[in-house]
């Protein structure tokens, strides 16, 4: 390197203190934010696996079970699940064709023992705190 | 079998780009491979995006076939002159023309460097080698970890899966962009009003891949960071030494948020990418205006970040007004009037030689700023026009509350929080290590340098795109803690390349490694 001595000794402390963060943020993540268990569990599944690890095996396997026994391009609306969370923009995204609507055709009920609905009857259940309403017809 | 039918897709998506670009900008030379490769990765992923939007006018269905074919007379009419080539000279003959070509640009590019006092070959001590290897290492990890983490999991985070993986499903599933899509279903989802670049990308791969693999798809994204990592290293190439490059190259590639944004599936990185090509080639052309080919590539890759992300547009409008500022500012130093022009033009006869300068530079800039503003223009009409026939608007100005003129009004409580979320992530080392105190000592100790020559223009940019930023701020009706917690952070991702490409051209005298 080149340059006056005192510029050097500040670049290398510099960039000495950059090397120290960057190691350590990396670490952390790894460590202390879970990434390194997230990619151990990660790395011993296959697709389908990891999409239900990264939307929660217990969802997922709801979603499952509603894409299975919903027709395509059915509506649907939640019960149990925040509105405009993470949760209903994979469930959203993962139940395409079939799509969410406020007047829904069937309501999917996570998390709720006893979620009733005036002109919704009890249509498909995977547990009891899990299961669909569909639309009575008039 | 669909890692293969992937790396096969990111091969041909790249050679159509390289297609388009070869006659108008890589033909001319000046461009080191690796550069043109991951130049004409974007470049291929934009275009074919934009063919595929084309589709929707003509009703016609996707298909790996109606997608390439129509590129074929490309390749054959560039596969032309390399035939000529090799049938007049043979391929030894060929192969020695190439190797003089290296030569004679080596040779040139020493000349170059040293007239601008730059040490190329400094002195080859164990430290200095040290260095060079533990950047390498440093950069070789992050592009390994940015992959991985990319590829480890399928799409999951907010808006990609809301706003950009469910419209790429959408369009996979039903083999097309569905007629009447813009009017009716789109809107069932967030932001119809998004460009379509990557969703439609998106879409491509899984029709090479044959299913719907949104973990595979994924690969996309980290290509962008390479391929910014590739631009920034050989642009700083161009004034400086290997280790020097290696080194602002690596501290891009650490910074912890824009390593994170390359593997998370949301579309600052790809923006930054185009940007980034588009002001690098932009400055290339302003140093050297006879290089129209950087001219060319900056206004198709400005195009493409406004068909990448609406913030995109705003980039745009900063280079048309970069070209007109420099021009402004610099007619009255033009002093060589084309001949012709002169001769041609009586109203200049007789005139003050500064006068006719300023006339042929009002000629160039009308030029510059037409082909400039008519590439960027192709390239978005497809786009403005299903926006204006389905009346897709931004959800705030939708709603009224967007409001450019009541600016000064709104100033008063907005910006405290955004002087607030500024010093925030400025003292914020888990996004970006002491990249900002870094770069606040750079421009300190070169605060003569950041107005001066083409580093002003470089400088002009910024500021225009965080006053951009900022005036977005105070204008959206959107509260303004939440809006500025949830997008600052990432919209710096957008010009961060270029901040980083700043800090080694002013730090290149002081920094001699």
């Amino acid at each position: 390197m080149a340059g006056g001595p005192l510029k050097k000794k500040v670049f290398a402390v510099i960039f000495a203190v950059w090397i120290a963060l960057w190691a350590s943020f990396i670490m952390r993540e790894l460590f202390r934010k879970g990434y390194f268990h997230d990619y151990k569990a990660l790395l011993s599944r296959g697709l389908e696996g990891k999409q239900s690890y990264v939307t929660g095996d217990r969802f997922y396997e709801f979603l499952t079970f509603c894409n299975a026994n919903l027709p395509k391009g059915a509506t649907f609306n939640f019960v149990g699940v925040e509105e405009g969370s993470i949760d209903i923009r994979r469930a959203v995204y993962y139940l395409y064709p079939r799509l969410e609507n406020a007047d829904p055709e069937f309501i999917l009920v996570y998390d709720a023992s006893d979620a009733r609905k005036a002109g919704y009857e009890r249509y498909l259940k995977l547990d009891d705190r899990r299961y669909i309403l569909k639309k009575r017809r008039p | 079998m669909e890692i293969l039918r992937l790396a096969i897709s990111i091969a041909a998506i790249t050679f159509v780009g390289y297609n388009i670009l070869y006659l108008p900008i890589f033909k001319k030379g000046g461009l080191p491979l690796p550069e043109k490769l991951f130049i004409s990765y974007g470049a291929g992923l934009g275009f074919l995006s934009l063919e595929m939007l084309l589709f929707y006018f003509i009703k016609a269905k996707f298909s790996l076939k109606a997608i390439f074919i129509p590129w074929a007379p490309l390749f054959i009419a560039n596969a032309v002159p390399f035939r000529l080539l090799r049938r007049s000279q043979g391929i030894a003959a060929w192969l020695l023309a190439m190797t003089d070509r290296v030569i004679a640009r080596t040779k040139s590019e020493a000349i170059h460097e040293a007239s601008r006092g730059c040490r190329r070959q400094p002195q080859r001590s164990l430290r200095y080698r040290a260095l060079k290897i533990f950047l390498i290492f440093g950069i070789t990890f992050e592009i390994l970890y940015a992959l991985f983490r990319a590829l480890i999991k399928p799409i999951e985070s907010y808006d990609a899966i809301a706003i950009y993986a469910i419209k790429s499903k959408i369009f996979y599933l039903a083999g097309s962009i569905p007629q009447g899509f813009f009017r009716g279903l789109a809107r069932a989802f967030p932001h119809p009003d998004y460009p379509l670049n990557i969703p439609l990308s998106q879409t491509l791969i899984y029709l090479s891949l044959g299913n719907l693999n949104d973990q595979l798809v994924k690969l996309i994204f980290p290509l962008f960071f390479i391929g910014i990592l590739v631009m920034l290293y050989f642009s700083i190439r161009r004034f400086a030494s290997q280790a020097y490059a290696l080194l602002f190259t690596f501290i891009l590639a650490s910074v912890p948020q824009f390593n994170a944004y390359a593997a998370n599936a949301y579309l600052d990185l790809p923006l930054a990418y185009y940007c980034f090509a588009s002001s690098l080639a932009l400055f290339s052309w302003l140093e050297d205006k006879k290089k129209t080919q950087s001219l060319i590539l900056s206004a198709i890759m400005a195009g493409l970040a406004g068909w990448t992300k609406n913030e995109g547009l705003m980039y745009c409008a900063i280079n048309i007004l970069l070209i007109a500022i420099y021009f402004v500012s610099e007619r009255n130093r033009t002093v060589e009037p084309r001949a012709h022009t002169l001769e041609r033009n009586p109203a200049t006869e007789g005139r003050p030689e500064q006068m006719r300068g300023a006339n042929g530079v009002a000629r160039e800039v009308i030029g510059a700023g037409a082909v400039y503003i008519g590439i960027v223009s192709i390239i978005s009409l497809p786009w403005a026009l299903i926006k204006r026939s389905a009346n897709l608007v931004n959800a705030d100005i939708a709603s009224g509350g967007f409001i450019p003129t009541g600016i000064l009004q709104e100033a008063s409580h907005k910006i405290a929080p955004i002087i607030y979320e500024f010093q925030k992530q400025f003292f914020g080392p888990k996004k970006w290590n002491i990249l900002w105190p870094i770069i606040l000592l750079a421009l300190v100790f070169n605060y003569k340098k950041i107005f001066s020559g083409i580093t002003k223009y470089i400088t002009m940019s910024l500021l225009f795109a965080v006053l951009g930023y900022i005036f977005f701020y105070l204008a959206s009706p959107v509260e303004i803690n939440y809006f500025l917690s949830r997008t600052w952070s990432r919209f710096i991702i957008h010009f961060l390349p270029m901040v980083i490409y700043l800090a080694a051209y002013l730090m290149k005298e002081e920094l001699d490694i």
